[in-house]
């Protein structure tokens, strides 16, 4: 079976497919050791599954992984600096949005992927972006109120 | 005494774990010589099994073996034992496992799951739980009324589907209603509904070839579990041991036992291998626990002046094939239907009816929402009749010290004060008037209350262990399962609180492990911060004591003597004279190495005393151990031209005792609120002709996205003292969800005059509704 190439979190990986339908999120979870990458659905609704594939934010349950040769990949282990959280990880802690904290890792990196795009991104947009995610424990007002926070302590660092 | 932690937003302690991804869920583990299970599913809802062929299955490639119920004799429950773990010669649920296929891949045993051939012979299927109680409906379990059950609770009626029937009888509701100048009566329905946790449901299984079972669960329950699996496989509790890591929500959906019964079967017919199962979201949706599921009708009359006379219910749950999950819903749905207020006189019949589904469980709220779904709304539609403001009707019946709930349990001041919580949700929602309908919008409001009180084993308790180690630093161990409601956080601000020490120095067991952690029923029923923080405080105390008394021997003193201030043990006449905690740890050792006194650990237990099981005549009795009462109101817009709800402002304010974290508090009322949102507006599990469920994703299952949160929140607590509680706290969990469903039926009442009593309330029904009002 035919071999692909990703960079996870800066280093790079030789992955052996076991057939040509694995998803990412399998190769990431299973051959990587990366289970902070949670699924919720496999059928990309719920956004648990969230990755930055050449810093796109992609449902890593439906990426077909051999499509994903030669990406860049960004997971959630690969946000913080050491021991040193994320502006963005801290925000979320600091909001009270964290619950069960399955559906975090995806909303951390979609977070990540929209204010690097846009510092300034309006509450529009935010919530536009926290459309391709589902919480079922924190009724999203705690998520809302992160991702401002987000944005203000990532503009201020 | 100023409190230094309790009613503090404190950060929560499993939050640096989960925004790093480093929180391990069971999905995420991997033991040994594991092997990957993939499970057949029936796919038709009620048939003989005729001819299973696993041969073609057992060559592919990986394929460790295939596993099927043929020759399993084992029936499982903890109080109503109706289940195999795996289909034996019959289905009766579409998701039902009839094979597992065991493969060292997920892959290969998927590939092999599809080789493996049924051959079915249909029989007829039941959905509604009213035409399945009728004499006469087709049975699921002929053995029904002779299975092993609990006799005082279980009340299960031979020859038919209903296999739990709870009455209650209080007073003379005939009488009462003659004496009602006013009657108001519906009837309603709560569908089928899946809890969505975000985590699907995930179990590893290994029985040692020495004999032991080892398990890893998604589960709220590990000692349940265990008890289940020692009761299954007729081994002793004790080889048993149960490991549960972070649970990515619970619901309810996680409580009790689940899948691990057929993980653990599977598991037996491969001693030495580790089995794993994770489900997929379709199969949570077919193969795990779904909630609710209710048709029923309610009755109320009072008199001209508003009090309340008697109430008459009858529910029937559609509960699915099994019913050792549902049963107690089923009491605790009759018993408290009741809602927050006193009637003297009630008559309710709750019935759990074996349907053709998958089994109904816990689901927040616990048979809460679906009996005060209909109290909520005839109350709105008494206060009509009456002429009267349905708050004015709410008060005038709320339960309050010396009032009696439906079980005749007589309610005291500390229980709650409805009064102040509806005060404070008619402010916040009233300071904004209500706009008038324009070109585009109707608008409405509504207003319910609640009372929930927790449904559990009249032994249920927990156990704190504590340890001071010599650096002064402290570990608690208490099984509390964490799913996201902050009970880790909650544990450690109480016991930094009890010990007067920096919460830096508090450390919570993370994972719950049956071999080391102490005993404990369930996590279930809002009552882990109660129950588990109390056990806390006890310990606690204890090991304050055992310091003095360490000190005591050191100082040659009366213990009495001894303070204690969180840092240190001194003499009141020698304040300067101070030993550190930890110096006093292990006992305390003096320079040449004598040492006095006794290591300081300890353990505290408590239980709600007194609680017994309803009566099986009447129905009374002394079932409830603690209350929490609250008030909902809810301003909404509905779209003229798409029937589309919007919420605009969404109030609540519940008595929760004391607040012990404002933070993760406002959490559980918002998602609470929330998840109540998808109950009224969209969610419901349909089966198509085939009585097969067709919506079983996210997606085609729609529940609550960003766009769908109220547009506003008032989130308000009144904190009357609860003596029983840790710091005077109530449980405080699951009671968000409850009244969410009639306050915004009310409020869609007041927008557009149509009364609904069935749930969800979707766009198109209002659409329709609005339509059928204009043609007349
Ligand atoms: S798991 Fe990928 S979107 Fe749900
Ligand atoms: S925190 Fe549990 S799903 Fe979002």
């Amino acid at each position: 079976m035919a071999a692909i190439t990703l960079k996870v979190n800066g280093t790079t990986h030789t992955i052996e497919l076991e057939h040509d339908r694995v998803r990412l999120a399998e190769i990431l979870r299973e051959q990587l050791g990366l289970t902070g990458t949670k699924v919720g659905c496999g059928v990309g609704k719920c956004g648990s599954c969230t990755v930055l594939v050449n810093g796109e934010p992609v449902t890593s349950c439906t990426l077909l992984a051999r499509k994903a040769d030669g990406a860049e990949i960004l997971t959630i282990e690969g946000m913080a600096d050491g021991a040193v959280l994320h502006p963005i990880q801290e925000a979320f802690l600091d909001a009270g949005a964290v619950q069960c904290g399955f559906c975090t890792p995806g909303l951390i990196l979609r977070t990540y992927s929209l204010l690097r795009a846009h510092p300034t991104a309006d509450d529009g947009q935010i919530v536009e972006m926290l459309r391709h995610h589902l919480c079922r424990c924190t009724g999203y007002e705690a998520i809302l109120a992160a991702v401002k926070l987000s944005r203000e302590r990532m503009q201020s660092a | 005494m100023s409190l230094r932690y309790i009613g503090k937003g404190v950060r929560r302690v499993d939050g640096a774990d989960k925004v790093t991804g480093q929180a391990m869920f069971v999905a995420d583990i991997t033991v040994p010589r594991m092997l990957h299970a993939k499970v057949v599913r029936a796919g038709v809802p009620h048939a003989r099994i005729v001819s299973l062929s696993t041969t073609e299955a057992e060559g592919m490639p990986g394929v460790h073996k295939v596993v099927t119920g043929q020759g399993c004799e084992i029936l499982f429950g903890t109080c109503l034992w109706d289940q195999p773990p795996i289909a034996v010669d019959r289905v009766r649920h579409a998701g039902e496992p009839v094979a597992v296929v065991l493969a060292l891949t997920e892959h290969q045993a998927e590939e092999a799951a599809k080789k493996v051939k049924v051959e079915y012979e249909p029989l007829p299927f039941l959905l509604d739980p009213v035409e399945a109680a009728k004499p006469g409906a087709p049975l699921l379990h002929e053995k029904n009324g002779s299975y092993r059950r609990v006799e005082y609770i279980v009340h299960s009626e031979a020859g038919s589907n209903i296999f739990h029937r709870y009455k209650l009888r209080k007073g003379d509701t005939e009488a009462g209603f003659a004496a009602a100048d006013v009657v108001v009566e519906e009837h309603f329905e709560f569908p089928l509904s899946a809890h969505c946790a975000l985590e699907p449901h995930g179990a590893i299984c290994r029985f040692t070839q020495g004999g032991d079972i080892e398990m890893w669960a998604s589960n709220q329950a590990p000692f349940v579990l265990r008890d289940v699996l020692a009761d299954m496989f007729k081994i002793p509790v004790t080889r048993i041991r149960v490991r549960i890591p972070y649970l990515g929500g619970g619901f309810g959906g996680k409580s009790d036992v689940c899948i691990e019964p057929l993980v653990a079967y599977v598991a037996s017919k491969v001693p030495g291998w580790a089995v794993k199962l994770v489900l997929s979201r379709k199969e949570v949706f077919v193969g795990s626990l779904i909630g609710r599921g209710m048709k029923g009708r309610m009755k109320i009359g009072a008199r001209k002046d508003g009090t309340f006379i008697a109430l008459e219910a009858e529910m029937f749950f559609s509960d699915g094939a099994y019913g050792d999950t549902s049963w107690p819903v089923v009491t605790v749905a009759g018993h408290n239907c009741t809602g927050p207020f006193e009637f003297p006189n009630c008559k309710v019949d709750s019935c759990g009816v074996y349907t053709n589904t998958p089994p109904v469980g816990a689901y927040r709220g616990y048979g809460h929402p679906e009996g005060q779904f209909m109290a909520g709304r005839l109350v709105d539609m008494l206060a009509r009749k009456l002429g009267m403001p349905p708050a004015d009707l709410m008060r005038k019946n709320f339960l309050c010290e010396g009032r009696k709930n439906g079980l005749g349990q007589e309610i005291k001041r500390s229980h709650g004060d409805l009064f102040a919580c509806l005060d404070k949700v008619e402010k916040a929602i009233g300071a904004t008037p209500l706009p008038a309908e324009d070109d585009t919008y109707l608008y409405g409001r509504g207003m319910a209350a609640m009372m929930k009180a927790p449904k559990m084993a009249a032994n249920a308790s927990s156990t704190a262990y504590l340890q001071l180690s010599n650096d002064g630093s402290v570990f608690i161990n208490l099984s509390g399962i964490e799913m996201g409601q902050g009970c880790q956080t909650a544990f450690s601000q109480i016991a930094a609180e009890a010990l007067k020490m920096p919460i830096e120095r508090i450390r919570m067991y993370r994972d719950v492990d049956t071999q080391f952690t102490p005993w404990e029923w369930q996590t279930v029923a809002s009552m882990q911060t109660y129950r588990g923080g109390r056990a806390i405080v006890l310990a606690c105390e204890r090991a304050v004591e055992l310091l003095r008394q360490n000190a005591s021997l050191v100082f040659d003193c009366p213990m009495e003597e001894v303070e204690y201030d969180g840092e240190a043990c001194f003499r009141r006449s020698l304040p300067g004279n101070r030993l550190p905690v930890g110096s006093l740890a292990r006992g305390y050792m003096f320079g040449n190495g004598l040492t006095v006194g006794t290591p300081v650990q300890t353990t505290g237990t408590y239980r709600v005393a007194g609680v017994t099981e309803p009566d099986p005549e009447t129905g009374m009795g002394n079932a409830a151990g603690s209350w929490t009462f609250g008030v909902q109101a809810a301003d909404i817009r509905i779209e003229k031209a798409t029937g589309k709800i919007d919420v605009l402002h969404y109030a609540s304010c519940f008595d929760p005792g004391r607040v012990i974290n404002p933070v993760t508090i406002r959490g559980q009322i918002a998602g609470g609120v929330v998840q109540g949102l998808g109950a009224a507006l969209m969610e419901k599990l349909e089966f198509g002709a085939n009585g097969v469920a067709r919506n079983t994703n996210f997606g085609p299952y729609r529940i609550p996205t960003v766009d769908d949160m109220p547009d506003r929140f008032t989130i308000e607590f009144i904190e009357t003292p609860n003596p029983e509680g840790p710091f005077c706290a109530k449980p405080i969990g699951e009671h968000p969800i409850v009244a969410v469903a009639p306050t915004i039926l009310n409020a869609i009442r007041n927008a557009t005059g149509v009364e609904f009593t069935r749930l969800p309330v979707r766009p198109e029904d209002v659409l329709e509704a609005l339509r059928r009002k204009e043609g007349v």
